[in-house]
């Protein structure tokens, strides 16, 4: 079945890659081609890709991906000729068609094709280019189950964990592209110009050593050379970084474009109406980062449609459109990327979620009254916590935004929510462009010399000992008109040295998604770029700290993480209760 | 080569140029509280000198802190508090044993490093009655002439410290 050149691993990697691309501009395409019937220049792309995927497959080999290819080609021409015209049912068989492709190659990339029963598929493809066909298996699937598996139920019954969630069918081929990545030619371009200036620099240097054994130098002109030498040097070694960080960004493209997919499935399987409107996806972040965001996105769109929109009636009824509305939206500010999600739909009731804050124990009810809107809302984020009254497929089973919020802390971004009962929920992530060089505040604290991500930090500032006010349990720190949680690390962490009081005049003022913090710290020590180091899986569950680095003398040095500091604060009462 | 030694020795044979070698194990042995203990040399990456720890703030109770070995951050556990032992300065002759543990590398530090041993596979005895906790990190004792070196199980050492960490954080 298979002959030699698909034996060959370069050959069918490059077509796994090429493929996989094209099934998932595919899956956009045919998504919006649902909406837009007439327009021809989509039809012509999927039509065009779909040859591509025929073309090398016959040429590997590949027979079972060629018999479905031409099949669904066939009813591309049709359409493209008019003789038939484009209806659901249409469009529910071209997208199982590329589900099925998109199985295939994830069975290529992981040893081989299998034995596949596509006859109802084909017979499907075959069925749906009669004229008369149109639409009538459309009308049976709304009221009984249709009689093929559905595409890709993104949400199938099974789907009842995160975990669950990651099988998805449409992920299955995106690891075999993980592996791989295609870079635009200019930043290599730009990375082999700039070794080739360390090159230059390096000859620099050397014929230097060489004048200096020869004698040939005098200490003035050494020492003036040298230091231009090391000045180009650190300009070089900088701007080298700047260019071999880029060749890992990508465009959030790749994860944005799986969503038009996702929210008709979902729309459609709810009886919801809904716009997806995405922007900003040329946005670029670090693929590491593009990899780890697509899973909370996916659950965050998700929540939009199951809690967040009202079916149709209800949306007319509240004077709103029929058809409700999904923003996906990233930008980059500095040096973070700002994606957010949002819809216009019901928005989140914050006495509801008090009510069942109170219901299971999270907070006293005296506790309740005083609270803000936000930290209403970061109940939400606790685990297991979830106001849906029954659980189903979708969401409602309360593992879902602690999910979202420890996957984003993984990538050392922040999450924060918005949401207006009528109106709408917006959430927005805010990620570090890239999760290898951090630029850090080094304190001092017992002796001990830790790091602050610099992003989070607010301001430093010189206090006195009546700023400190003790509120309940717990201390703040009033500093200007203000009043802020305040965090003595020295009494949590282990010292070295027994510390003295009366030198932390310092502090240390974070923010962490929206909300302040001070730290008490001995010294500012300074700033620096580093490289962030994990600290392995032993040390995984330390809040407090986000990794380690290694400082100049080859010490390793704690990187704190500020929405564990938060949390230390505000004492982790409210984990403990859940957990 | 005596009858009994023969047979007893049978099945663990390898033959080398027509020449019969009883197995041996290799063993990396070390100090702690003045008991000897061996590690299968195949395990030990490396050992190194004691070097200052970083300690981390609400780290298992087992991990003594973390180093640099070589631009790599490992945590470090001192087997005297594993072992329930009062812990003690670190001195001249405190060495890190560095090891792999299910694809973790992590450093173990001990009194001190002696020698690398060979003693034969079939010397090794099933554990005598240590403490009940002891005794599920050990999985046998070697004797070398008149010394007895208690062979460490790594992997179930750190196994048990799963459940440690995970019950720690729950």
């Amino acid at each position: 079945m298979e002959n030699d050149l698909s034996q060959d691993p370069g050959i069918v990697q490059d077509f796994l890659a090429e493929s996989e691309e094209l099934l998932q501009g595919m899956d956009q395409d045919m998504v919006s081609l649902e909406s837009k019937s007439e327009d021809a220049d989509l039809l012509n792309r999927i039509f065009r890709a779909l040859h591509t995927i025929k073309g090398t497959s016959g040429f590997l080999g590949f027979d079972p991906i060629v018999k479905l290819s031409h099949r669904a080609e066939d009813v591309l021409n049709d359409l493209r000729r008019g003789s038939i015209k484009l209806n659901r049912r249409i469009i529910d068989a071209l997208l199982q068609t590329r589900d099925q492709l998109s199985r295939m190659l994830a069975d290529i990339s992981h040893g081989g094709l299998k034995q596949y029963k596509t006859d109802a598929l084909l017979t499907e493809l075959q069925a749906v280019q009669r004229p008369d066909a149109s639409d009538s298996k459309d009308a049976a699937a709304s009221e009984a189950p249709a009689k093929l598996p559905t595409p890709r139920q993104p949400d199938a019954p099974n789907a009842d964990t995160a975990s669950a969630q990651k099988k998805a069918p449409a992920e299955t081929t995106a690891d075999v592209a993980a592996a791989t990545m295609r870079v635009d030619v200019r930043k290599l371009d730009e990375l082999i110009n700039l070794i080739g200036e360390l090159v230059l620099e390096r000859n620099r240097l050397v014929r230097l050593s060489s004048d200096l054994t020869l004698g040939r130098t005098k200490a003035g002109q050494l020492e003036e050379a040298l230091t231009h030498s090391t000045a180009r040097l650190s300009f070089i070694t900088e701007e080298l970084q700047t260019a071999g960080l880029k060749t890992r960004m990508v465009p959030i493209d790749s994860v944005f474009r799986k969503f038009p997919r996702l929210v008709r499935d979902i729309a459609h399987s709810l009886n919801k109406e809904v716009d997806l409107v995405v922007r900003g996806e040329e946005t670029e972040l670090d693929k590491t980062m593009v990899e780890l965001v697509g899973d909370p996105l996916v659950h965050l769109v998700r929540n939009s449609l199951d809690h967040g929109l009202e079916m149709p009636d209800v949306r007319v009824a509240a004077g709103k459109p029929r058809k409700g509305t999904i923003r996906l939206e990233a930008s980059q500010e500095g040096d973070q990327i700002v994606i957010s999600v949002s819809d216009d739909g019901a928005g989140i009731d914050s006495d509801r979620v008090l009510r069942k804050a109170i219901e299971k124990g999270i907070v006293s009810a005296e506790r309740a009254k005083v609270l803000t809107q936000r930290e209403i809302m970061d109940f939400i984020f606790l685990p297991g916590f979830s106001t849906a009254e029954k659980a189903n497929n979708l969401s409602g089973r309360g593992v879902g935004m602690d999910v979202v919020r420890s996957n984003l802390k993984r990538m050392n971004g922040t999450i924060a929510l918005q949401s207006h009962l009528g109106t709408g929920t917006a959430v927005l992530l805010r990620l570090p462009l890239t999760l290898a060089i951090l630029p850090v505040l080094l304190v001092e604290i017992a002796d001990e010399v830790y790091a602050l991500p610099l992003r989070s930090v607010l301001r430093t500032a010189k206090i006195r000992d009546n700023d400190v006010h003790r509120v309940e349990a717990n201390e703040v720190l009033r500093l200007h008109g203000e009043t802020l949680p305040l965090l003595r690390p020295d009494r949590i962490f282990p010292t070295r040295a027994k510390t003295k009081r009366d030198m932390q005049k310092k502090a240390v003022i974070l923010t962490v998604g929206g909300r302040q913090l001070a730290v008490l710290v001995d010294h500012l020590v300074g700033q620096e770029s580093t490289v962030i180091k994990p600290l392995g899986s032993y040390l995984h569950n330390c809040s407090s700290v986000a990794g380690a680095t290694i400082s100049g003398d080859g010490r390793v040095r704690l990187v704190l993480d500020p929405a564990g500091l938060l949390a230390m604060a505000q004492g982790n009462a409210l984990n403990e209760v859940i957990q | 080569m005596d009858p009994e030694a023969r047979s007893m020795s049978s099945t663990t044979n390898i033959h080398v140029a027509g020449q019969e070698h009883r197995e041996l194990l290799q063993l990396v042995s070390f100090h702690i509280g003045g008991e000897e203990f061996g590690l299968d040399i195949l395990r030990v990456q490396e050992i190194i000198r004691i070097q200052e720890l970083t300690r981390v703030p609400n780290s298992p109770p087992f991990v003594d802190g973390v180093i640099n070995l070589r631009g790599k951050v490992i945590p470090v556990i001192a087997l005297r508090k594993r072992f329930g032992l009062e812990e003690l300065p670190h001195d001249k002759q405190t060495r890190i044993v560095v090891i792999e543990v299910k694809g973790t590398v992590l450093g173990f530090i001990v009194d001190s490093v002696s020698e690398v041993l060979r003693i034969p596979a079939s010397t090794v005895e099933p554990p005598p009655r240590l403490g009940k906790v002891e005794r599920e990190y050990v999985y046998g004792v070697g004797k070398l002439d008149n010394r007895l070196l208690i062979l460490l199980d790594v992997d179930r050492l750190m196994a048990d410290s799963d459940d440690f960490s995970s019950a720690a954080s729950a």
